[in-house]
Formats: C-alpha cells, sequence, structure tokens
C-alpha cells in the first residue's frame, strides 16, 4: 500500500499557468526518493500539496490511503505531525535556543513538559546535536542548522520527511553530514521525499529518482541519475 | 514553557511604545464613552428635575371667587393631562411674600394680603401638555395670567439633543479609531513574527494555537483600557454623590419615575465600558487575524 500517491494532480497559481500538469506517482513507505528538476519545475508545489498548504485544480493526492483533499480543516494539525518539513532556508527561529527550536513542534501539540524534556534530546541525539543544544542559531554553521531544522521535522516520529532543497544552503563540506542524518532516518524506517537540483547529490546516493519538468514527470527511475 | 499568556506578554513587551499609544488612544475612546453616557444621564435626570418643576400658575382676578376657583379646580381635577393641582389662597401667597421678603420689612408693612392674587399651580404628567393648558386657562373669565417656563424646558431639551448627537458622533469616530488602532498593533505583530506562525503551522499548530494569543493581544488593550476610563468614571461618580447634585439620585432614560442612586450608576457604566472593550479588542483582533494571517 502506497503511503504517498499523487494521481492526475493539476496545480496553476495563476489562471492558464500550470505548475504541475497531470502528475502520477507513488511512494512506498520508508522509500527514499528525489524530486529532481529546475528551478520553477513545481517540486516545491509537491511538498505544499501534500501538507495542504496549497490545494489542486485537478487530481487527489493521498497520505497513508487517506485522501489529503478531504481532510477537514480541524484535522489539518494532525497531518501535518505525521509529515516532518524540512525547508532550504532552515526556518528556524533566532531569539530561541536550539533545545527551543526543536521544543516548538511539540509544544503546538500541547506535550507535556515531561515529553519535552524526553523527545528533544533524543531527536537532537539522532542528528548529532547533543552538545549544541543550548546554542542559538546564530551561533551554529549552515550544516548544524539544518540539522536543527530535520531534529524539529523529527520530533513528532513523522511517517515522512518532506526535504526542500536542504543543501542548498548549506557550505559543501556540510552536505554529507545532512544527507547521512537523512539516511540514517531513512534507514530506521521513515519515508524520505527530497526536493533538490543537485546533480552530484543524486547521483551519489543512487536512490529512486522523480523528474519534473514544466510542471510534468518527465521519468522515475531506481537508482536513477540525474543530469540538469 | 510557553503558554498563550507568556506568548501575548512577549509581544506586548516587543512594542512597548507601540501598545502604550494604543492604550492611551483607546483609553480616551473609553473616558469619551463614558463622559456621553454620564452626560445623557445627567441631562436625562436634570430635565425630570425641571419637568417636576415645570408649572402653569393661574393668577385670579380679585372678582374671581373662591368657589369660583374651587369649581375650576374640580373640572381641572377631572383632567387626564393634569398630574397635580395646589391652590395658593391670597393668605398663602401672602406668606409665601413674606417668607421671601423677610429681610425686608419696609416692603413687608406696604403689602397685605387684597393686594396680592390668589392662584393655581397646575402640574402636567407630560410636559408638552402645559402649552395647551395654558392656553386653554388664558381665556377663561376671572384668570389674570398665566405664566409657565415651558421655554426654559423646551431650551434644555434642543442642547440636549445637539450634545447627544456631537457626542455620539465623537464617540463613533474615536471608536473607529480604536478599532483600526487594534488592527494596526495586530498586523504588525504579525508582521514581525510571520516566519514564527508559519513555522507553528508546518509543524501541526492548530487554528486557535495561532489565533488565540493574538484575540488576547487585542481583548487585553480594550480591557486594559476600559479599566483605566472605569476607575475615571467611578471617581467622578464618587465626586457627583458628594456634591449632592442630585439628591433623590440618576433618572433612568427609559424608566420613568425610576432614580437610582449615583454608585449604583458607576457600576452599570463600569460593566458597559468593559464590555465595550472586550467587544472592540475581540472584534479588532478578529478582524486583523482574519486579514493577515489568511484565517
Amino acid at each position: 500500500m502506497p503511503q504517498i500517491e499523487f494521481v492526475n494532480v493539476s496545480k496553476e497559481y495563476d489562471p492558464g499557468k500550470k505548475v504541475l500538469d497531470d502528475v502520477t506517482f507513488k511512494v512506498e513507505p520508508g522509500e527514499f526518493m528525489f524530486v529532481v528538476g529546475p528551478s520553477g519545475a513545481g517540486k516545491s508545489t509537491i511538498i505544499k500539496l501534500l501538507t495542504k498548504e496549497e490545494t489542486p485544480e485537478g487530481g487527489d493526492i493521498l497520505f497513508n490511503s487517506e485522501s489529503v483533499l478531504n481532510i477537514p480543516k480541524e484535522s489539518v494539525p494532525g497531518l501535518r505531525r505525521k509529515i516532518g518539513v524540512v525547508f532550504q532556508d532552515f526556518r528556524l527561529l533566532d531569539s530561541k535556543t536550539v533545545f527551543d527550536n526543536v521544543a516548538v513542534a511539540l509544544e503546538v501539540a500541547d506535550s507535556s513538559l515531561e515529553e519535552i524534556r524526553s523527545i528533544v534530546p533524543n531527536v537532537l541525539n539522532m542528528v548529532g546535536l547533543t552538545d549544541k543544544m543550548f546554542k542559538y542559531p546564530k551561533q551554529l554553521s549552515g550544516g548544524e542548522k539544518q540539522k536543527v531544522a530535520i531534529a524539529r521535522a523529527l520530533a513528532h516520529e513523522p511517517d515522512v520527511i518532506l526535504a526542500d532543497e536542504p543543501t542548498g544552503m548549506i557550505d559543501p563540506d556540510s552536505v554529507d553530514d545532512v544527507l547521512e542524518v537523512l539516511e540514517k532516518i531513512n534507514s530506521l524506517g521513515t519515508t524520505i521525499l527530497m526536493a533538490t537540483h543537485d546533480q552530484e547529490i543524486v547521483n551519489a546516493m543512487k536512490k529512486r529518482v522523480l523528474r519534473i519538468e514544466k510542471g510534468r514527470v518527465v521519468s522515475d527511475k531506481k537508482g536513477g541519475k540525474y543530469r540538469a | 514553557m510557553p503558554n498563550n499568556w507568556s506568548i501575548f506578554i512577549a509581544n506586548i513587551k516587543k512594542e512597548k511604545l507601540l501598545s502604550v499609544s494604543n492604550i492611551l488612544i483607546m483609553t480616551v475612546t473609553f473616558v469619551l464613552l463614558g463622559l456621553l453616557i454620564n452626560i445623557v444621564v445627567f441631562s436625562q435626570t436634570a430635565l425630570r428635575y425641571l419637568e417636576d418643576q415645570a408649572q402653569v400658575t393661574v393668577f385670579f382676578k380679585d372678582d374671581f371667587t373662591e368657589a369660583k376657583i374651587g369649581e375650576l379646580k374640580d373640572n381641572l381635577s377631572k383632567d387626564k393631562r393634569v398630574s397635580a393641582l395646589v391652590y395658593v389662597s391670597k393668605e398663602d401667597a401672602l406668606r409665601i411674600f413674606r417668607e421671601i421678603n423677610k429681610d425686608e420689612p419696609v416692603l413687608l408693612e406696604s403689602v397685605s394680603a387684597s393686594i396680592l392674587p390668589a392662584s393655581l399651580e397646575v402640574r402636567a404628567g407630560n410636559i408638552s401638555n402645559l402649552k395647551p393648558l395654558a392656553e386653554e386657562l388664558k381665556i377663561i373669565d376671572g384668570v389674570e395670567e398665566v405664566r409657565y417656563f415651558e421655554d426654559v424646558v423646551s431650551r434644555f431639551k434642543f442642547w440636549s439633543t445637539v450634545v447627544y448627537i456631537v457626542g455620539t458622533l465623537l464617540v463613533l469616530t474615536f471608536l473607529v479609531i480604536s478599532y483600526s488602532v487594534i488592527i494596526a498593533a495586530l498586523r504588525t505583530t504579525i508582521n514581525s513574527r510571520g516566519v514564527e506562525f508559519e513555522i507553528m503551522k508546518i509543524v501541526g499548530a492548530s487554528d486557535d494555537y495561532v489565533k488565540v494569543p493574538l484575540v488576547h493581544h487585542g481583548v487585553f488593550f480594550g480591557l486594559f483600557s476600559s479599566s483605566i476610563a472605569s476607575v475615571i468614571m467611578i471617581l467622578l461618580g464618587v465626586g457627583i454623590t458628594l456634591t449632592n447634585v442630585f439628591p433623590k439620585g440618576l433618572g433612568v432614560a427609559f424608566l420613568p419615575g425610576v432614580f437610582i442612586a449615583p454608585w449604583v450608576f458607576s457600576i452599570i457604566l463600569t460593566l458597559i465600558l468593559l464590555l465595550s472593550g472586550f467587544l472592540l479588542g475581540y472584534l479588532g483582533s478578529s478582524a486583523a487575524i482574519k486579514k493577515y494571517l489568511n484565517y
């Protein structure tokens, strides 16, 4: 049973200008899949549609066999707790420590203080940032910031992590660290969907590659390669 | 861990100057609202007092006998427009004259009961009936003169209405300003915390989790400002009670003949102001959230 299923999905932000055009694909539980393509191809839109930040004009999106489109407004927070999202620009709060940045994800779900004190150190340990727990984002490197964002996405033990160009704003030396963390999470059973246009990363990781161009799926290959 | 209250306090601290100026503007609004309500109630009370005093006084010629006056009094007492009748005989008139002029013995020596006219004081339940009553009494044989001070009451009513209209317009203007001030204050907060709200939503915050602290923010502005205005109005109420300007109490506009103690009125006014503050804060913040947070 696929964990994520896009069925003939179309999306347009401006009338007549389709960002996604009849996109269909499936992602099985525990898969690691790259969504590749040039800027503006529609990669980020796929992520926004999955988290119900946007709604498509046509088609259907299934998550754990349930239509995302039919999820009522009050259940959207529940959906977003099952899907962790990592952004290119980290989206961390500079005024909060690493611990508090991760804790935000639990606070919004009304988790108890005990739960927060138990979960946050665990996820920070998973991404290798235990020693930076009480540092502020400004005191961290780009790679470390992205790991904090990954830890925050992991706080709810999501079924899926959606990473939107997670290596786009970090120094080359830190890219491997971030990818290593994502692979580790994937090896523990979490599905990873990573949008990128970095061919070196895609070619090195030898994972499934879904290529999108001008809003359409042009190829979908396991262990695929990508040439920008 | 942060809760709605601490998030809200952080919002206020972040924009101290803006918060203070917002509270000041809103306090002025509620003080004006309180003053307008006070003016309405005070003028209504003063009008009641005036209306109570308003009467037609009919002075009779000397040849109009007491029996005829008694007959006229009986007829008038059957008239539904008349609420009270007091007959003032020549002797009563002299007694009143002496009382008024007790410090002028020379004047008193030259006046006797025979030169003072007997009169009938006619009070109407409704002040608007005074004029027709006066007109009818004027044409009765034996009536020397009819006096009534309708003009004073009419003028008072006119100027009260002018004050109500101007006051209402002023209060409405300030309510609109305050409403805009709340929206502007929350827009600043929403803009400065835009990334935070975005993160909250993406990690699974419910709409209420994001909205409630902002609503608290608006409600706090409304309640805090209206509380300051309430304190000022209570002090005004205490002052009025101490000066005993309205010994019978304050008139309730929609309940004729009912008077309430100034301190009771102060409590009612405080509740009205606090409720207005709550509503203004709630509606303003809800509008801002809808407009700037796309909820």
